[in-house]
């Protein structure tokens, strides 16, 4: 039925996607690989960045930007209180436990 | 009138932490019961007037609807913030932290209430954050090391799935040009072959997986449901992953992403997966909490696969599942909550005969134990009825037979757990156990009676809720 994708090999939102991806990947990457809860907590944001980027161009390519501004703003202030919440929950741990480390998280099992 | 439910949440918050005298803010625990109570007793009467007072003269929210399943969520989101405050005034002894509590809840309820309600995916994304984030804070908030290990553990994973979500918002939005349900359903239903499209559906299908706790995304739910103090964890195994990860799921799938034998066919081996892996790690648990959390997981399979059952019959028996799986999850949180005040233990094997010491407790895990397990003529017998039914017309015989075997590992690991618990000999140290008090063993006998009343009166239910339910979707 549809001779062409909905959107094109050439459009340049894969260029910003391309982009999005590699944030986002960077992020997951950090998430796994590291082993301090600090920089688990700044791989969240690097997400979140990406989807962010991916979030502004849609709004731009579509012409939409009074929409998509209105979305990233929200998002953005949704995506603070997650991570003060979440910074919270690392204090607390560090608190109880005096160490930043997350392999010593894995007093639950089964 | 509907805006109400969002805006009496939110003024009771506003409310409860008003700098007045500390007998007015001791006042403020009733709140969240009265506000549940009241939504419960609206949604009894779905046809009332209320409902729609007010739309003519403009005072809806325009992105917020009312139909038959959001209303029988918001039923069940009532029952179960009504039970989880009234256990909390029993179990939170600490008044900062009950105050804490009463905020959480009132916010939570707000959320959940907008979840189902919204007509626009990136309004919904909104609600879901509320509701997380006053999930992670009510986790952690007894502060035991535990408690912060279950938090950290849901907010990351819980990250991951949002940003799978909002990349999906992003694609969908670039490809229809708006947010709103109408908007995309028409652009997916245009383009349900393209590629894009299809990425972006199984992306944000993912994230709800990870939110609703489906094998293999779960690890955090048994971490979160066991470390959380008792009154959080009832709320969240009985209705916050259910509205965030599961309503939503069938929400999406039968109103705006369209039942595709793709999405079909991931729907139902997901399902699947969950259904059997979670029962067999509830086979092999100590702890109580444990064993139910993974159970949960298994019920949640049912639900999946009933989905991708499809057909009015598959989304009616998800729906009526779904509601099930809330009322008898929420009543063994409670006995499961009730066992660990009396007996300040969670661990299965050194507990024994307690059905002599709390009868109530142990009566009432009987009925909900058997509801989950599927034995007529309770409540959960009917729905994995529908659902083996909706799986048969689909022509499903492989998952049909999966569905029902299932069935037995969970009367399996149900029988276990009964048994450890409640019946055979007193285990030692279990002697001067007493019944926990009317505020826990109270709502365990309402949502038991709910259980039975659904279960006796299923063909009228069927006629007049559930069906329509199906068809109207």
């Amino acid at each position: 039925m549809m001779s062409e994708a909905i959107v094109p090999a050439g459009n340049p939102f894969w260029t910003y996607f391309i982009f999005s991806v590699l944030l986002i990947l960077t992020g997951l990457y950090c998430i796994t690989v590291t082993r301090n809860l600090i920089r688990v907590l700044i791989g969240m944001e690097l997400m979140t960045k990406g989807a962010t980027l991916i979030l502004a161009a849609a709004g731009y390519l579509t012409g939409n930007t009074g929409v998509s501004q209105a979305l990233i703003i929200t998002l953005i202030v949704v995506e603070v209180v997650v991570i003060a919440v979440a910074a919270g929950i690392v204090i607390g741990w560090y608190r109880k436990t005096g160490s930043l480390d997350t392999s010593a998280m894995n007093s639950l099992r089964g | 009138m509907t805006s109400l439910l969002l805006i009496l949440p939110l003024a009771g918050f506003i409310l409860a932490n008003l700098p007045a005298g500390r007998a007015f803010r001791r006042m403020c625990i009733v709140l969240p019961l009265v506000l549940s109570a009241v939504q419960v007793l609206l949604t009894l009467f779905p046809k009332a007037s209320w409902w729609t007072a007010g739309n003519a003269a403009g005072l809806s929210l325009g992105f917020l609807r009312i139909d038959g399943i959001s209303m029988l969520m918001l039923l069940a989101i009532g029952l179960v913030v009504f039970a989880s405050s009234l256990i909390s005034t029993a179990t939170v002894r600490d008044e900062r932290k009950n105050r804490s509590f009463v905020n959480l809840v009132l916010l939570s309820l707000l959320g959940m209430n907008g979840v189902v309600m919204v007509t626009d995916i990136f309004t919904l994304y909104v609600f879901l954050e509320i509701v997380s984030v006053c999930s992670f804070v009510l986790i952690a908030l007894q502060r035991e090391q535990a408690m912060f290990e279950g938090a950290f553990k849901y907010v990351v994973l819980s990250a991951v799935a949002t940003m799978l979500m909002l990349t999906s918002i992003g694609i969908l939005f670039l490809c229809a040009g708006g947010t709103s349900f109408t908007d995309l359903s028409s652009m997916i239903a245009r383009n349900h072959a393209d590629y894009t499209v299809v990425f972006a559906i199984l992306m944000f299908i993912v994230g709800l997986f990870i939110k609703g706790g489906i094998i293999p995304f779960h690890g955090w739910l048994p971490d979160a449901y066991s470390s959380a103090a008792a009154p959080v964890s009832i709320l969240l195994a009985g209705i916050v992953t259910k509205v965030s990860g599961v309503y939503t799921l069938i929400r999406l799938v039968v109103e705006v992403f369209g039942a595709t034998p793709k999405t079909s066919q991931v729907l139902l081996f997901m399902g699947a997966l969950s259904i059997v892996a979670g029962a067999l790690a509830a086979l092999g648990q100590k702890d109580f909490k444990r064993m139910l959390a993974y159970s949960s997981i298994s019920q949640v399979g049912y639900i999946i696969l009933s989905l991708g059952a499809g057909g009015a019959l598959g989304i009616a028996g998800a729906v009526f599942h779904l509601f099930n799986h809330t009322i008898f999850k929420t009543q063994l949180f409670i006995n499961a909550a009730a066992v660990e005040a009396q007996t300040g233990s969670r661990d299965l094997d050194a507990m024994g005969g307690l059905a002599s010491r709390m009868p109530v407790t142990g009566a009432t895990s009987v009925v909900a134990l058997l509801s989950a397990a599927g034995i007529p003529p309770l409540a959960g017998f009917w729905s994995k009825l529908v659902i083996v039914v909706a799986l048969w017309k689909a022509g499903h015989p492989v998952y049909l037979a999966v569905a029902v075997l299932a069935s037995l590992l969970t009367l399996a690991y149900f029988l276990v757990l009964q048994r450890k618990v409640f019946f055979g000999t007193v285990a030692p140290g279990c002697d001067s156990v007493k019944e926990a008090g009317w505020r826990i063993t109270g709502p365990s006998v309402a949502f038991s009676l709910i259980i039975i009343a659904v279960g006796v009166a299923v063909p009228f239910l069927l006629d007049t809720i559930l069906l329509p339910i199906g068809r109207m979707l």
